[in-house]
């Protein structure tokens, strides 16, 4: 982090927006309506206001194809890259109308045939005819998604950077994990020691939990302090530049019965996760990994694509042809997260990140794990 | 129905507010006002994606995490208006703290709207809850919700469920209030170490590393925006460009080292129970504020009275907007892009919003009801001084209005 608020790095920008206007072109959009943080970091590569949670839609920023121009809501110039002109910018608005007012002035908006937002709400869904008298509106998340799906060498070095933030949070947690403490604590422990590495964007802020000996994945009921024999896990994340840096694990308090076996199961299962993660693999190799392990398949989706927000592919045992559809690529970073539970004991919960290349996994994560400290 | 389903009328003085919120009440009586607001428009049933407006409709409430990743991993609530219990799609960890208040056939696994084959999941389970030709409102459609719309919104086009819950929400149950007032006081005390920290040589990072980990440990549940330490430049003209030549607020926090004299214009906001606070104050580094300073401070004191004394039922936004204008000299002592004053509850800014590009028709007829929250923060700016802005949070009464926050003017003020 520097001392002043800068745009994203010229080259990092320049790849994400040619990626953004290809797909624009294999989607037939004349225009993207964006309102999606992370689709707007990525074409416009200017930080914005980290606000908790979803936001309701609402047009922060305008691509037009023809003509390449960004336009975005800003309504002063600090962090805003110097290809997005004064004139290109607009100032926040609480009216809806006033908004369309100004996308009606924006060049290509009167002829443009096909618009596409990343959402939209109802609201939105009436009034932006208005602005683009003579389009059909669409869907133009699956336009972004495309372009977000493979990273460029800059968007993987971005990552690597939120990655070893996300680390010296979890360290820092760790290191405070001891009988009495509370869960609370450990998370502001993990957001403070983040942000004193120059983030204070989280990426999640649920940051450390007992894990329950009487439910897969429940939370333990009580009033959540560590004690001992619990397993804590311990769940770091950031967006960094905009990218989120994400590393899991699980630590026991002293050692409880049958930890061992649980790291060991863990150890097995992540090995087979990791075989899993070839170029070319369908997305089921992964779920088949938690078959082959004997494991039952977490209510979370076991892999994610990590860069700005969530990206493809998503695997979850909740969307299987998706699952099947899905090819691992070059270029693509996964969140790949093992998890198993063992009643009367508890869970671990890793998560890695995981580099795909051509020639095959390379995990960018590298937190100690307490496989050792229990002798599994 | 039985007698513990006790309601609360709205508060007459701050000990009708309880310490302690009841949870289980309060979800029964924002219910109740939704199911209501939903009655008013005809509207049958709610899908609701967007995280503040579940946490309203269910009394649930999680660590809400960056939008990134909550679109593809967040609870959906589904509210029946013939149903005292709405309907929760939840994933892993989200809401899991305090899912035990539903009955166990609404809570159901998680759902992915945001992808085909996931919303046609859904579709068959609204096919189940939902008759044929009810009438449905959404907040917010996907590219595969707006794939699927026949399906999912077989009576035709869906209402807008923003506009309901917004509706119910503008006026706070007493336990709603509790949150708030709780969520207010987590934030005051964790900005008192904050504070005491503060010195020329410390940078803005580390004020927000400090306030992260002591507003966790005193039990918030999340942070909502990036703590903004922002340094007030010697004049407007010395300030970053904005689109209507005024200050530029919030700008974000750097690893800038802070100096002895630098103006700080401070905002936090965190939730408890899925609460926001709201904290605004301006600090002077490692100095006493000179008496030009000071001059400032007693301007925003003098606005910020006049808009308490007409402040109270019955008054419109635009009596408080005018009461602001006229103790300010005939200028509108806030920001063109913000406001007097706003909301506060499940979002950190909401209805009201006094003196925005709504528009003074807007502001005319909006009235306030008790039980409304509303955070002032009028502005005040005199080159040379670095201004001053600070927040203050006050319940609406039938008499007039019961503050939340207390938090001291240190180093402005009576010394």
């Amino acid at each position: 982090m520097a001392t002043e608020v800068l745009p994203d790095d010229r080259v990092l920008r320049a790849g994400r927006r040619e990626r953004a206007l290809a797909q624009m072109e294999n989607h037939d959009l004349d225009v993207l309506v964006l309102g999606r943080q992370a689709n707007v970091r990525y074409v416009s590569g200017a930080p914005q206001l980290w606000v908790a949670g979803t936001r309701p839609f609402g047009p922060t920023c305008v691509v037009v194809r023809e003509t390449g121009a960004i336009h975005l809501l800003s309504t002063w110039d600090e962090g805003v890259p110097d290809d997005i002109p004064h004139e290109n910018l607009y100032g926040i608005t609480w009216n809806p109308m006033n908004t369309i007012s100004v996308l009606k002035r924006i060049e290509g908006a009167a002829t443009a045939k096909h618009v596409g937002s990343d959402a939209l709400s109802p609201g939105f869904a009436q009034l932006l005819p208005m602005a683009f008298p003579n389009a059909e509106l669409v869907d133009g998340e699956l336009a972004m998604r495309a372009a977000r799906r493979i990273k460029t060498p800059e968007e993987v070095a971005a990552l690597r950077e939120a990655i070893r933030v996300a680390e010296v949070g979890l360290a820092a947690a760790v290191a405070e994990m001891r009988p009495g403490v509370s869960e609370k604590t450990l998370a502001g422990v993990l957001l403070e020691a983040m942000a004193a590495g120059g983030v204070s964007t989280p990426s999640t802020q649920d940051a450390a939990w007992v894990t329950s000996r009487d439910h897969p994945w429940r939370r333990a009921n009580d009033d959540g302090r560590v004690q001992p024999g619990d397993l804590v896990a311990f769940s770091a994340g950031v967006l960094d530049g905009g990218y989120t840096g994400e590393v899991g694990r699980t630590w026991p308090v002293g050692e409880p019965d049958g930890a061992a076996d649980l790291y060991r199961r863990w150890d097995a299962l992540w090995h087979r996760l990791y075989e899993a993660c070839q170029p070319g693999a369908p997305g089921t190799d992964l779920l088949s990994a938690y078959q082959a392990a004997g494991e039952q398949l977490p209510p979370m989706p076991i892999s994610r694509g990590l860069g700005l927000g969530f990206d493809p592919p998503v695997v979850s045992q909740h969307l299987p042809a998706i699952a099947a559809e899905e090819r691992l690529e070059a270029g693509m970073v996964l969140a790949v997260t093992g998890y198993v539970w063992q009643p009367g004991v508890g869970a671990v919960f890793g998560r890695e990140a995981v580099l795909i290349t051509a020639d095959g996994p390379e995990i960018l994560t590298s937190s100690p794990s307490a496989n050792v400290a229990v002798g599994a | 129905m039985t007698s513990i389903t006790s309601f609360l009328a709205a508060p007459t003085s701050a000990l009708d507010i309880p310490d302690t919120p009841d949870l289980d009440r309060m979800r029964r009586e924002t219910g109740a006002r939704l199911r209501s607001a939903m009655a008013d428009r005809g509207v049958d049933v709610l899908l609701l994606l967007g995280n503040n407006s579940v946490v309203y409709a269910t009394g649930v409430s999680w660590p809400l995490g960056d939008a990134g990743l909550s679109h593809v991993e967040r609870p959906v609530a589904v509210v029946l208006a013939d149903d005292p219990h709405p309907h929760l799609f939840l994933p892993f960890r989200e809401g899991a703290a305090s899912e035990s208040g539903l009955p166990a056939d609404h809570l159901h696994g998680p759902v992915y709207l945001e992808f085909d084959e996931g919303v046609e999941h859904f579709a068959r389970v609204i096919e189940d809850l939902v008759p044929a030709g009810a009438v449905l409102a959404v907040d917010e459609l996907t590219g595969a919700m707006r794939r699927a719309q026949p399906r999912l919104f077989r009576a035709g086009p869906p209402a807008d469920a923003a506009q309901i819950v917004g509706a119910a929400k503008v006026i706070k149950t007493p336990d709603e209030l509790a949150c708030i007032r709780t969520a207010c006081r987590i934030t005051d005390e964790a900005m008192v170490d904050v504070q005491a920290a503060l010195a020329p040589g410390i940078r803005q990072i580390e004020l927000s590393a400090g306030f992260m980990r002591r507003a966790f440990e005193l039990g918030a549940m999340a942070s909502m925006l990036e703590p903004i330490w922002q340094v007030m430049p010697p004049s407007k003209a010395d300030g970053v460009w904005t689109t209507h030549g005024d200050l530029a607020l919030p700008l974000l926090t750097t690893e800038r080292e802070l100096v002895a004299g630098d103006v700080l214009w401070t905002d936090v906001s965190i939730t408890y129970a899925g609460y926001c606070s709201d904290f605004g104050r301006t600090w002077v580094v490692g100095q006493e504020p000179t008496p030009r300073q000071q001059a400032q401070f007693a301007k925003w004191r003098e606005i910020l009275d006049a808009v308490l004394d007409v402040t109270k039922a019955g008054a419109t936004a635009a009596d408080l907007g005018r009461a602001a204008t006229k103790a300010n000299g005939g200028a509108r002592p806030w920001l063109p892009h913000f406001y007097l004053g706003h909301g506060i509850g499940v979002n950190a800014a909401e209805m009201p919003m006094i003196g925005t590009d709504l528009g003074d028709e807007f502001d005319e007829n909006f009235v306030f009801e008790p039980g409304m929250v509303v955070v002032l923060e009028p502005v005040v700016w005199e080159d040379g001084t670095g201004g001053y802005r600070s927040e203050e949070m006050v319940v609406i009464t039938e008499e007039g209005w019961i503050p939340l926050t207390d938090y001291p003017y240190h180093p402005y003020g009576a010394r």
